[in-house]
C-alpha cells in the first residue's frame, strides 16, 4: 500500500494567541509549532497499515521553511519519505488554493490513499480533504473514527450526529481522519535518530505549474478582514442559596432564562 | 497529576549555556545534531506528562503490593513502562552495540529530569536497570554481555543493586552474605539483603540482581567483597529462561515516599540453590560497586532536582490562580478585589528563591554530566582533568542537589497554606517522594564525608582549585559589572571565605574534628558557591540575548516602564530578564550563608560534641 499522509504545521494548541500587528494574522513569535493532531491520527493510521500490509508512507506538506520541522517529527514517528511544497503563507486558511497545491503534487504521484486530519487546528475549516479529493477525482470519507482495510475497498466508520455511518468505498481515496481512529505512537529514540538521514524532498510551487500570487490574488476564495481575540471571560457568577435555597433556585432560573438565554 | 517543567530553561542551559552543540560534533555522537535532539526532548516532556505523569498518584496511592513473595505495581505502570521500553528511552544514553541510544550523558539529564519529575517512583527502575546493564558491559565476560545488556538496555529485564543488610547500612563492610565458588565456575549465594530497591516486581519477566557477597576467607571489611550476578530466573548460556534462582522477596518496606518504588527484603539462596556469576574479579566488589553508586548518586541528585523544579512549577501555577487577600498597595481599601497570591511579596521572594535553587541544581547536573560526556570525548590528561571534575562533583551533585530540591519542594508546599498539606494537590507527594533521595545512595552525611576526605584533597587538592578557580573568574569578569557588581563581589566574598578556611582547617589541631562535624556545611559552601557561579555565568549569556532582543525591537532598558511593558509582552525577552534577576537573588539570599557557615567553623565551634545526648 501506498500511503500518502497531508501534514499541516500548527501553533501548540497550548501556545498563547496574540493578534499580529497587520490585525489579520496571528503573531507568530514565540508560538511552539506542532504537527496538527488530527493529522497525527491520519499518519498513525498510514504506519499501522502499511505495518500490517506492507509498502510505504510519505508525507506531505504545503507551508513555510519551518514546517519542515514536523514532517522530521512524521519520519521520526516511522514515515518513509517527506515532500515539503514551501511556502503557502500567502494563502493561509485557503482551503481551495491549499488543495488545489497539494492535488498537483500527489495528482502524479503513485498512491493507495491518501490520508488527512479532518481539520487543521487554528483554522478549522474541515475542507481541504475534500476538496482535494475532488480535484484528484477521488471518492472521499471524512470525519472517519475506524476503517477496515481491504486490498481494493474500505469499510469506514464516520461521525455524523447523534451516531455514525458505515461506508464502503472504494480504493484509491480521499481520508479524513478523526480523533478516536486510533491512539498517535510516541516517537522512538531510533526513530527520531533515523529521521535525520531521511530525505526531504522540496519543491517550488511554481513547479507544480501554479502561480501562488495568483491563488493568493485574483484566483483567492477566501480573505481574512480582520482577527480577533474573543472576548475575556467574565467572571461567574455564584448565588449564595444557604439560607433560602426556594428563592436562590428561582433566582438561577430567572438568570438562566434572562441572562445566558438558555431558554 | 500534571506535570510542568521550564523546558525553555533546560533548552537554554544545554544549547544556549553548555557547548552541547559541539560536543554533538564528536564522531561518537555521529547520529544526533542539535535538531533531533531537541526533538528528543520535546518528545520526552510528551511522554513524562501525558503517560509517566498521569500514573504518579497511582504510584502513590495504591503502590507496590506484597503477597507470598511477589509484588504487584499499580496496573496504570505497567503501560508506562511498555512505553519507555518501546521508544529506547531506559538506555537513552548507553552503548548503541548493545540497543543503547548512545545520547550525551548531558541529554540524558534533561530527559530524566522530566522523567522523574514526573513519576520518580517508575523511573527509579529505569535508573538501576540501566545502570546494572552498564556494569554487565563493562566488568562482565563476553558471554555475560551477550546476555544480559541488550535486555537490560531495553528494560525488558529490571536490574537492581543489592549492598545493605540489617548489620550494614552505611557500613557496608559489615555485610555477611556468602559466595561460595562451585566446580561449575558459577557460585552458591546466600544471605539477606534489604532496603533493595525495585527487588521484585511485575514490569518485568526476570530481574538481574548485582549481589555484594564474601568468598570463603575473604579479609573483613570492605576489601573482602566480591560482586556477582545474580539472576531472579536462571539464564541459560542460549539466552533462554531457566528455573527459578531461589531468590525470594520476604516483603516491601511501608515508606514516607516514593510508595510506588518497592523497597525490597531480599533473601538469597534459602533453600541453597541460589547461583550467581562473578562480576570481575574476586575481592574487587566493592571497587565495581562505586562505579555504579557515583553514576547512580548523579541521577539521585537529579531526583530532588527534579522534584523541587517540579514543585516549583506546580507553586507558580496555583499562585497564579488562587485568590486571596488584597494587592498590597491597597491594603487599606476594604474593597479591593482578592488579587492571586502571586502579587504578594512574600509569596514572590518564595517562589524566586525556589525558582533559584531549582535552575542552580539544575546547571550542576548538566554541567558535571557534560564533562562525563568529555570523559568519553578526549583523551590523556584532558580526560583525566574531566574525570577528577567529576569525581569531586559527584557527592556535590548528590548531596546538594537532594538537600536543595527537599528544601525547594518544602517552601513550595507552603505557598498553597492549607491545601499544600491535602493530597489535593501534589505539593506533599513531591516532598515525600524527594526526601529518600537525601538518604539512599549513601546519606548526605556519608556524601560530605566523602567530599572533605577524599575529594577536597583529591589530586592535592587540584581539582576543587580549578572548580573554583572557574566561579573566580566570573568574579572577575563581573566584579566591576554595572547591574551584577554586588552579586558578584558576594560570590567573590564567599570565595575568599572558602579560602580561609580550607587554610586553616589544615593547620588546627582540631581541625580533623571540625572537618567531620562541619562536612555538610563545608559540602553546602561550595555547592552554594558553585550555584552562584553557574547562574551569574548563565545571567551573562542571558543578557547578552535579551540585549539583541532590545535592540532589535527598538525597546530602551533604561526606560523602565515602556521595559516593563515589553517584558510582561515577551515571553523571550521576559526569559533572559528573570534568568538576570534569578541570579541576583540567588547571590543575595545564598552566598551569605557560605559566611554563616565559616563562622562556626572558623570559631572551633564544638557544642556537638560536648552536649550530653
Amino acid at each position: 500500500m501506498k500511503c500518502i499522509v497531508c501534514m499541516t504545521h500548527v501553533p501548540d494548541t497550548a501556545s498563547v494567541i496574540k493578534i499580529g500587528a497587520d490585525g489579520k494574522h496571528i503573531d507568530e513569535s514565540g508560538i511552539k509549532w506542532i504537527v496538527s493532531p488530527y493529522d497525527e491520527y491520519a499518519l498513525e493510521e498510514a504506519l499501522l497499515l502499511t505495518e500490517s500490509k506492507g509498502g510505504e508512507v510519505t508525507v506531505v506538506t504545503y507551508g513555510p521553511q519551518r514546517a519542515e520541522a514536523g514532517l522530521r517529527e512524521c519520519l521520526a514517528r516511522g514515515a518513509h519519505n517527506a515532500v515539503h511544497i514551501v511556502g503557502g503563507e500567502s494563502t493561509l486558511g485557503d482551503s481551495l488554493a491549499i488543495a488545489k497545491v497539494l492535488a498537483a503534487a500527489l495528482k502524479d504521484r503513485e498512491h493507495d490513499v491518501v490520508l488527512c486530519g479532518i481539520k487543521g487546528v487554528g483554522t478549522d475549516n474541515a475542507q481541504v480533504g475534500p476538496m482535494l479529493a475532488e480535484l484528484l477525482g477521488l471518492p472521499h470519507v471524512s470525519g472517519v473514527t475506524k476503517i477496515e482495510w481491504s486490498d481494493a475497498s474500505i469499510v469506514a466508520h464516520r461521525e455524523v450526529e447523534g451516531g455514525y455511518e458505515v461506508v464502503e468505498s472504494p480504493l484509491p481515496a480521499v481520508i479524513t481522519a478523526q480523533k478516536g481512529l486510533n491512539e498517535p505512537r510516541y516517537a522512538a529514540l531510533k526513530g527520531i535518530m533515523a529521521a535525520k538521514r531521511k530525505p526531504v524532498e522540496k519543491l517550488e510551487v511554481g513547479a507544480l505549474g501554479l502561480d501562488e500570487s495568483a491563488l493568493a490574488g485574483v484566483e483567492a476564495t477566501y480573505s481574512v478582514r480582520s482577527l480577533e481575540l474573543p472576548p475575556a471571560k467574565e467572571a461567574g457568577k455564584i448565588i449564595q442559596g444557604e439560607d433560602d435555597p426556594k428563592a436562590a433556585a428561582a433566582e438561577l432560573v430567572k438568570l438562566l432564562a434572562d441572562e445566558a438565554k438558555v431558554f | 497529576m500534571d506535570y510542568k517543567v521550564d523546558m525553555r530553561d533546560v533548552k537554554f542551559q544545554l544549547f544556549e549555556w553548555l557547548p552541547t552543540e559541539k560536543l554533538l560534533e564528536n564522531e561518537k555522537f555521529a547520529d544526533w545534531d542539535r535538531e533531533n535532539v531537541e526533538m528528543v526532548l520535546d518528545e520526552g516532556l510528551k511522554i513524562a506528562q501525558e503517560v509517566l505523569a498521569p500514573t504518579n498518584e497511582d504510584g502513590d496511592r495504591i503502590g507496590a503490593q506484597w503477597k507470598d513473595g511477589e509484588v504487584t505495581l499499580p496496573d496504570s505502570f505497567k503501560p508506562a513502562y511498555q512505553t519507555l521500553c518501546e521508544g529506547g528511552w531506559v538506555g537513552i544514553i548507553n552503548n548503541p552495540e548493545y540497543g543503547g541510544m548512545g545520547l550525551p550523558e548531558v541529554v540524558g539529564t534533561a530527559v530524566n529530569e522530566f522523567f522523574f519529575g514526573a513519576n520518580m517512583s517508575l523511573s527509579l527502575t529505569v535508573l538501576l536497570t540501566r545502570g546494572a546493564g552498564n556494569m554487565i558491559e563493562i566488568f562482565g565476560t563476553d558471554d555475560m554481555r551477550s546476555i544480559f545488556v541488550e535486555k537490560l538496555y531495553s528494560g525488558e529485564w529490571g536490574g537492581t543493586m543489592c549492598l545493605t543488610e540489617p548489620q550494614a547500612g552505611s557500613d557496608v563492610g559489615a555485610s555477611k552474605t556468602k559466595a561460595v565458588k562451585q566446580d561449575d565456575g558459577t557460585y552458591l549465594i546466600s544471605g539477606e539483603k534489604i532496603f533493595i530497591t525495585a527487588g521484585n516486581h511485575d514490569l518485568v519477566e526476570n530481574i538481574i540482581h548485582l549481589v555484594l557477597a564474601r568468598t570463603p576467607g575473604a579479609p573483613a571489611g570492605t576489601k573482602g567483597l566480591s560482586l556477582f550476578v545474580v539472576p531472579k530466573i536462571w539464564v541459560n548460556p542460549d539466552g533462554s529462561l531457566g528455573e527459578p534462582n531461589d531468590v525470594y522477596c520476604a516483603g516491601i518496606e511501608e515508606k514516607m515516599g516514593i510508595h510506588g518504588s518497592p523497597t525490597t527484603s531480599m533473601v538469597f539462596g534459602q533453600n541453597e540453590k541460589c547461583r550467581g556469576w562473578l562480576l570481575g574479579e574476586e575481592l574487587k566488589g566493592m571497587r565495581l560497586m562505586f562505579y555504579m553508586m557515583n553514576a547512580a548518586r548523579i541521577e539521585v541528585g537529579l531526583q530532588g532536582s527534579s522534584l523541587g523544579a517540579a514543585s516549583h512549577q506546580a507553586a507558580v501555577a496555583y499562585a497564579k490562580e488562587r485568590l486571596q487577600s488584597r494587592h498590597w498597595t491597597k491594603f487599606k481599601e476594604k474593597d479591593a478585589p482578592q488579587v492571586p497570591i502571586i502579587e504578594h511579596p512574600d509569596v514572590r521572594r518564595v517562589l524566586t528563591t525556589s525558582k533559584a535553587y531549582a535552575e542552580a541544581t539544575r546547571a550542576l547536573l548538566m554541567q558535571t554530566s557534560y564533562y562525563i560526556d568529555m570523559t568519553h570525548a578526549t583523551g590523556g590528561e584532558e580526560k583525566e582533568r574531566y574525570q577528577s571534575y567529576v569525581n569531586v562533583l559527584t557527592p556535590i551533585c548528590k548531596a546538594w542537589a537532594s538537600h536543595w530540591g527537599v528544601r525547594v519542594a518544602d517552601m513550595c508546599l507552603e505557598v498553597y497554606g492549607g491545601y499544600g498539606y491535602t493530597q489535593e494537590y501534589p505539593a506533599e507527594q513531591y516532598l515525600r517522594d524527594a526526601k529518600i533521595a537525601c538518604i539512599y545512595e549513601g546519606t548526605n552525611g556519608i556524601q560530605a564525608l566523602d567530599f572533605v576526605a577524599r575529594k577536597l584533597p583529591l589530586n592535592g587538592g587540584k581539582p576543587i582549585r580549578e572548580l573554583l578557580g572557574k566561579a573566580e573568574a566570573t568574579f572577575n569578569k563581573l566584579k566591576g559589572d554595572s547591574q551584577l557588581m554586588e552579586p558578584a563581589w558576594m560570590l567573590g566574598a564567599a570565595l575568599k571565605t572558602m579560602d580561609t578556611i580550607t587554610k586553616e582547617l589544615t593547620k588546627r589541631p582540631d581541625g580533623i574534628l571540625i572537618t567531620l562535624l562541619d562536612a555538610v556545611p563545608i559540602l553546602d559552601m561550595v555547592g552554594t558557591i558553585l550555584g552562584a557561579h553557574f547562574l551569574l555565568d548563565q545571567a551573562v549569556v542571558a543578557r547578552d540575548k535579551l540585549g539583541a532582543i532590545l535592540a532589535d525591537k527598538g525597546i530602551d532598558p533604561e526606560d523602565e516602564k515602556t521595559y516593563m511593558a515589553f517584558i510582561n509582552d515577551n515571553a523571550e525577552a521576559a526569559f533572559y530578564h528573570n534568568k538576570i534577576q534569578t541570579a541576583i537573588h540567588f547571590a543575595y539570599r545564598a552566598l551569605p550563608t557560605v559566611t554563616a557557615h565559616a563562622a562556626a567553623i572558623r570559631a572551633g565551634e564544638l557544642a556537638p560534641m560536648k552536649v550530653v545526648m
